[in-house]
């Protein structure tokens, strides 16, 4: 009964209307679903945590999916993880299938998305269940271990590891938290800032000046180019018939279940989910050759995974408390606004909020279905916002976001520009944001699991010897680093070649 | 934190703030140690090849954006002390902040584009004022 207060027309209202920004969003390039979530974030402050996270949500799902439009008619991805979208979306719009290719995209947009939350509903629960036995070693492994899986998966392991730990290293500036057992007595902070730095930097004003300034800067450092003509482009032709799936089954599901489990690991985000169910499906493919042409079964690929990651993502948050891409990460700011800590417990303690996320995920992929499906030809038009009117109005923003996320504390917005800066820094120098972010959000908890661990054991030791799981999680580490070098070395060796 | 063998260690609670601290330090060091030596030959031909930073990029709409917010960001308080516990200070400030910067980001300003930046500078700020300042009570600058 208490779930059916939680559902108002005001909680629909905000899936809609957090679905359909989030499709704006993620349709123009240079916008991503992180970016929406961030900006939007402080806005959840005064909804409550439920309402506020079907606003997120639905930013969530409909950013992913977004990105699909322009990929299909301009061959541009409007978010990273519909780049192999435009492989075969691209060419279909120029054989005059457009508005086919757009249907088939959000159709497999909806199954991945379904299949996901499908996951997250059976595998959340009894992650957590299982997570709930771990003690501050096992804790601390995990986070070493998510650390290791987003650096393997990084550009370059070296450049991924360092990036983490320098999020770790910027989030123990301030005072060693007193309310979790330290000793309340500050490091790392200048004098002259220790009154602005006694609890670091805020989480919230970080996250918008990765997502949000960085980005602005990175465009405004390009020359700020114009919106996109869609004149010359076909969005009609061949109509979209529901028989184009025949014979797909296979693919989504295949790709579906490559977005989940890649949603799974730890800061992987729907770029690789989508590059490995495509290059699957293709290898898989008895037409291999058709792909890169407009072959449907490539945009199928791409879109089912990447909306797949959706659900995926949300697991280790919700059981473990560990983001499973950039933009979950966000989402636990959405948790600490509201005083709540995500972990092994939280599915437990909370199981009404549980509940209306899950329903908040489905309604969103729902509305993103049908807005997508209906309003597909004025949707598509948002590629051609210019970014003069919009960015300005994201940078007021986020200010606004920063500056009210404490209550109104002017330190955040210049906290918002550093973090611009350093995004902005990051980008140039090749430094990866999502383990850094990652390595700033779980920071101060593996602190606390490390110290304490070692202040209650006495012995490095017993990192390896605590119980059989940290046992496993070693070889897992041991496994995701092997797996990277491996990878580094192929690839030497290829352009060697 | 002192070490009674390899592997065994006592940790002094008063210090114990800069434990953690001290190892990610040293590993960090230890990784960009790693880095150099790894890839000090691309990093190396990076620097000497150039054109150095900030040479290739728009220099008007970069640095203008960053000097257009740095103002806005001192600007804010200091009109808000005027008029406190209104959240003028933002509104007051985003206005010519948001026309200077769309202005800025423009390719071509004609008068209808001049116009249109204009208007989004005035309506913007008025709805996000009015809503979370008088609606909701949310402090602003």
């Amino acid at each position: 009964m208490e779930l059916l207060s939680i559902l108002t027309p005001m909680f629909f209202t905000l899936v809609t209307a957090g679905t359909v920004i989030g499709i704006i969003f993620g349709a123009i390039p240079g916008m991503t679903a992180t970016m929406a979530v961030a900006v939007c974030l402080p806005l959840t402050y005064s909804l409550g945590l439920e309402n506020g996270l079907a606003l997120l949500l639905g930013l969530y799902v409909g950013g992913i999916s977004g990105g699909l439009v322009p990929a299909i008619l301009l061959n541009i991805p409007g978010t990273p993880s519909s780049i192999t979208t435009t492989l075969d979306g691209y060419p279909m719009t120029q054989n005059g299938e457009g508005e086919r290719a757009l249907k088939i995209g959000i159709t497999s947009s909806l199954i991945g998305g379904l299949f996901s939350l499908a996951a997250l509903y059976l595998f959340a629960p009894a992650l957590a269940d299982f997570a709930i036995k771990f003690s501050y070693i096992e804790k601390f492994l995990i986070i070493f271990f998510a650390l290791t899986v987003m650096a393997a998966l990084s550009s370059s392991l070296l450049v991924g590891i360092f990036s983490g730990f320098l999020g770790i290293f910027i989030s123990l500036i301030g005072a060693y938290d007193i309310s979790r057992g330290g000793n309340g007595e500050l490091r790392l902070v200048p004098e002259f800032l220790e009154y602005y730095l006694e609890s670091g930097f805020s989480l919230l004003p970080v996250l918008i000046g990765l997502f949000g300034l960085a980005t602005i800067l990175i465009e405004a450092e390009q020359g700020m180019k114009e919106g996109q003509s869609l004149s010359g482009v076909k969005i009609g032709g061949k109509p979209f018939k529901l028989s184009i799936f025949k014979g797909q089954f296979v693919n989504l599901f295949r790709s579906s279940a490559i977005g989940t489990f890649v949603g799974i690991l730890p800061g992987v985000g729907g770029s690789a989910a989508s590059i490995l169910a495509y290059s699957q499906e293709k290898n898989f493919s008895k037409t291999p050759e058709k792909f890169g042409k407009g072959e449907p079964a490539g945009v199928i690929a791409s879109e089912s995974a990447n909306n797949g990651l959706t659900g995926g993502a949300l697991v280790p948050l919700l059981s473990l408390g560990i983001p499973g891409d950039s933009t979950t990460a966000i989402l636990i700011g959405a948790f600490t606004l509201q005083g709540i800590q995500v972990g092994p417990l939280f599915i437990g303690n909370n199981p009404v909020t549980w509940d209306a996320m899950i329903i908040a995920m489905l309604v969103a992929n729902i509305v993103m279905f049908l807005v997508m499906v209906f309003a597909i030809r004025h949707l598509a038009k948002v590629v051609t916002v210019p970014k003069n009117i919009l960015f300005p109005i994201i940078l007021m923003m986020c200010v606004v976001g920063a500056y009210t996320i404490n209550y109104g504390v002017m330190f955040d917005v210049w906290t918002l520009l550093i973090f611009g800066l350093f995004g902005y820094l990051a980008h140039k120098i090749r430094l990866e944001i999502a383990p850094f972010i990652i390595g700033f959000i779980l920071g101060p908890s593996a602190e606390i699991y490390f110290v304490k661990s070692l202040e209650s054991f006495g012995t490095f030791s017993i990192f390896f010897t605590k119980s059989w799981i940290a046992g496993l999680l070693w070889v897992l580490i041991a496994i995701s680093i092997a797996f990277s070098i491996s990878v580094a070395r192929k690839k030497n060796k290829t352009e060697n070649e | 934190m002192s070490f009674d063998s390899p592997f065994h260690v006592t940790v002094d609670f008063d210090t114990s703030h800069m434990i953690f601290p001290t190892i990610i330090a040293i590993i960090l060091g230890i990784l960009f140690t790693a880095i150099l030596i790894t890839r000090g030959r691309t990093i190396l031909a990076a620097i000497t090849s150039g054109p150095w930073w900030p040479a290739g990029i728009d220099h008007i709409r970069f640095f203008g954006t960053l000097v257009l917010t740095v103002i806005y960001f001192t600007a804010m308080p200091t009109v808000g002390d005027i008029f406190p516990n209104t959240g003028l200070g933002f509104y007051l400030c985003s206005i010519p902040y948001l026309f200077a910067l769309s202005t800025l980001f423009l390719h071509e300003r004609t008068r209808r584009t001049l116009l249109i930046a204009g208007a989004n500078a005035l309506i913007a700020p008025t709805i996000v004022w009015y809503i979370l300042s008088e609606l909701f009570n949310i402090s602003l600058p």
